[in-house]
């Protein structure tokens, strides 16, 4: 009976985590679907307009642009930070004396509030006065135009993503690999496997649940980049920079389309949401 | 009913609070203890704003609190709170040439010219007519009064004398004479950029419009269907295009005011055609009183047309202010005559007749001869400027950025002016 009555006592302890979100997840979300379904003109209430926003948004040119460049974006930057961060971090987890150098400067880059990492690559890739292109010539190579020039601005984007938070996963590389169990090592070393074996088929089957965790945190913070496109490009030149999210921004923000922003918006999470979905089952089938 | 019955109540409350002062008459007093809010596009008269904004709170004891923000923050905070129906911004900058329309129709606006027919609610020596007509139009729409003018602004022609003189080039008297001026800047001075402009989309119409009206083109056809495919727009979009991809600095296409502000500024360019209130920011700069030039963009050699682009800034006050007596007081004071010869030292051209013809500013211009240029450029501008600078629809700031976006395909190589010209009439015919 007290095991009853102490089962009760919890279900009403949850109420008000519940509740939180459902005020501040759940609220937000479908009031976004309904806009996406709404004829909004400002000022006044929405409008039931069934699926016309969505028509619109798979009939525009600048929606398919836009996703073509958030899975750009996507694929490249989490590649890099993957490939790259578990090199670092499994550099680092082998020297105790690098670890306590580089571990305070690797945290400094994505310390950085977005808007300072934009307006550093605003001054540094400044094609005409930027060190970026001062340093190439000073070395002898040709200078880019980095944000510039359609071809390479979602390279750029990339990069710059991939310098802000290459650190990070190196990092969630470093705290795995350190976890790991040392015996399986000792038994490998004494049947004779050479380094590369031990990587490839020891700590990366090892570290995949801890590099599915970075994957999952990157991946929905990649989908949602915005801010440093904004501050750079404003998603030029032309439409070359502009993502799904800037897309919204501007439908909503400038052109006041809201409704149509939101049918962006909404497919967007639901991308994200699908992501996390893929990821979650890939975790659970690597799991050890 | 219950909303029938609230506003019913706010009503009658209002109409009871009110009741005194009318029977006493304007008082600057009235609303004393009041606190309102105030939300600013960063620009010159903002900047100026937020250290003036104390005389206002000691002359009628509301407490003002100013938030500023960069315009496209700015608009996307205004439109979320307007959306919203928040009553938590009381004054806002509006530009009515760009979104008047828009946020006329959404209801956003309070009329201003109701307030302005009540004596208790404004001061006698107010004077709403000293403000030039073609601004007053742009505000007003029907009979409602939206906004009330804080700055009189349009894009003005900056060149650097100095450089003109070293490379014997003499200066554009014609629209078509800055094209081969910039070839030569290029082939004589290889450390200064020949030109540099806005180029990111829906900013680029405001300084590329002056362009099109002067080569004789225009954005409309006469029966009113979009116009940037007629030869002489075709030709205006050509010359600025050509400026901006064979003679600005390499990336001009994500520039606005803020990167050619300092360009020309730190001495960087040559050429611009940039806002006049830009003025103060460039003349922080040191060495530009000296050297540079400033006037209305050259009139067409062919055409002989001079139609700059001229348009002004106001303040408002939110339809969902419940404080909109003390933001109307506000509203008076910061375009009153007073502030308003203050705020030309700030480089904040008045739109005030009054103010512009008055001692305090002559004396002022007359101390420096660019800012005697400056002055004349914008007398020209209030005489000449047109603050329509798109094809017709309510819709401004989608047309304004398919416009800009036709420049960027020219400038990209992927369409000649003509081309770009016509794709862009085709998608401006589906905003009318």
């Amino acid at each position: 009976m007290a095991t009853v009555n102490l089962r009760r006592s919890y279900r009403w302890m949850a109420i008000p985590a519940l509740a939180f979100a459902a005020a501040m997840i759940v609220y937000p979300f479908g009031f976004a679907v309904w806009l996406a379904l709404a004829d909004v003109q400002l000022g006044q209430d929405p409008k039931f307009a069934g699926l016309a926003n969505f028509r619109k948004m798979f009939a525009d040119g600048e929606f398919w642009n836009g996703l073509r460049l958030t899975f750009f974006l996507y694929v490249v930057s989490l590649a890099a930070q993957l490939v790259l961060g578990t090199w670092l971090g499994l550099l680092l987890a082998r020297s105790q004396w690098a670890r306590g150098i580089v571990r305070p400067i690797l945290i400094s880059p994505f310390m950085l509030p977005p808007v300072v990492v934009g307006m550093m690559a605003i001054v540094i890739l400044d094609p005409s006065f930027g060190i970026a292109n001062w340093l190439l010539e000073k070395i002898g190579l040709p200078p880019g135009l980095w944000l510039s020039d359609p071809a390479t601005v979602m390279w750029t984007v990339a990069g710059l993503d991939t310098w802000q938070w290459t650190p990070f996963v190196a990092l969630i590389v470093m705290g795995g690999y350190l976890a790991l169990p040392t015996d399986v090592y000792d038994a490998a070393e004494i049947d004779g496997a050479t380094s590369w074996q031990r990587l490839r088929y020891i700590t990366l089957p090892l570290l995949a649940p801890t590099l599915i965790t970075a994957a999952v945190l990157r991946s929905v913070d990649i989908l949602r980049f915005f801010d440093i496109i904004y501050l750079t490009t404003q998603g030029g030149p032309g439409i070359s920079s502009t993502t799904l999210n800037i897309l919204a921004y501007r439908r909503g923000f400038e052109f006041f389309e809201l409704g149509y922003a939101s049918a962006v918006m909404v497919t967007l999470a639901t991308i994200v949401l699908g992501t996390v979905l893929v990821f979650a089952r890939l975790r659970r089938a690597v799991a050890w | 009913m219950r909303k029938l019955g609230f506003i019913g109540g706010a009503f009658v409350a209002t109409a009871l609070a009110t009741a005194p002062a009318a029977a006493q008459g304007f008082d600057w007093k009235s609303q004393s203890g009041q606190t309102i809010n105030l939300m600013f596009n960063n620009h010159p008269w903002s900047q100026a704003m937020r250290e003036m904004v104390k005389d206002f709170q000691a002359k009628t004891g509301i407490e003002a609190r100013i938030e500023i923000f960069n315009e496209e923050q700015y608009r996307a905070r205004l439109t979320t709170l307007m959306q919203g129906k928040s009553p938590d911004v009381d004054v806002f900058m509006t530009l009515t040439s760009r979104e008047g329309a828009i946020f006329n129709r959404a209801g956003w606006y309070a009329d201003l010219a109701a307030m302005m027919k009540d004596k208790a609610k404004t001061a006698p020596d107010y004077d709403y007519e000293d403000f030039g007509a073609s601004i007053r139009t742009a505000s007003t729409f029907g009979d409602k009064v939206v906004a009330v003018p804080i700055n009189q602004e349009g894009p003005l022609f900056y060149w650097r004398k100095d450089v003109f003189e070293k490379c014997k080039i003499a200066e554009p008297k014609a629209l078509e004479d800055i094209v081969p001026a910039a070839a030569a800047i290029k082939a004589c001075d290889a450390s200064i950029t020949p030109w540099t402009g806005r180029g990111i989309r829906s900013v680029t119409p405001y300084a590329m419009a002056g362009f099109i009206f002067n080569a004789g083109g225009s954005f409309a056809t006469p029966d009113g269907k979009p116009g940037l495919s007629q030869p002489n727009s075709v030709k205006g979009l050509e010359i600025y295009a050509t400026l901006m991809r064979d003679y600005a600095p390499p990336g001009a296409l994500n520039h606005t005011f803020t990167q050619v502000t300092q360009l020309i500024g730190q001495g960087k360019a040559a050429m611009t055609h940039e806002a006049s209130n830009e003025f103060a920011n460039i003349m922080k700069f040191p060495g530009r009183a000296e050297d540079l030039g400033i006037k209305v963009l050259p009139p067409g050699k062919e055409s002989g047309i001079s139609k700059p682009v001229a348009i002004g800034w106001g303040i408002t006050i939110s339809a969902n202010s419940r404080k909109q007596q003390a933001a109307w007081l506000f509203a008076q004071w910061a375009t009153s005559r007073e502030v308003q010869a203050k705020l030309v030292t700030a480089g904040v051209a008045p739109p005030r007749a009054s103010v512009f013809k008055g001692a305090d500013f002559d004396a002022w211009v007359k101390e420096q001869p660019v800012r005697k240029a400056w002055a004349e450029a914008l007398v020209e501008l209030g005489k000449t400027g047109i603050g329509v600078y798109q094809s017709p629809t309510d819709d401004v700031p989608k047309a304004r950025d398919i416009i800009g976006g036709a420049m960027q395909e020219i400038v990209q190589g992927k369409a000649t002016a003509l081309e770009a010209a016509k794709a862009a009439d085709a998608e401006l015919a589906k905003l009318q």
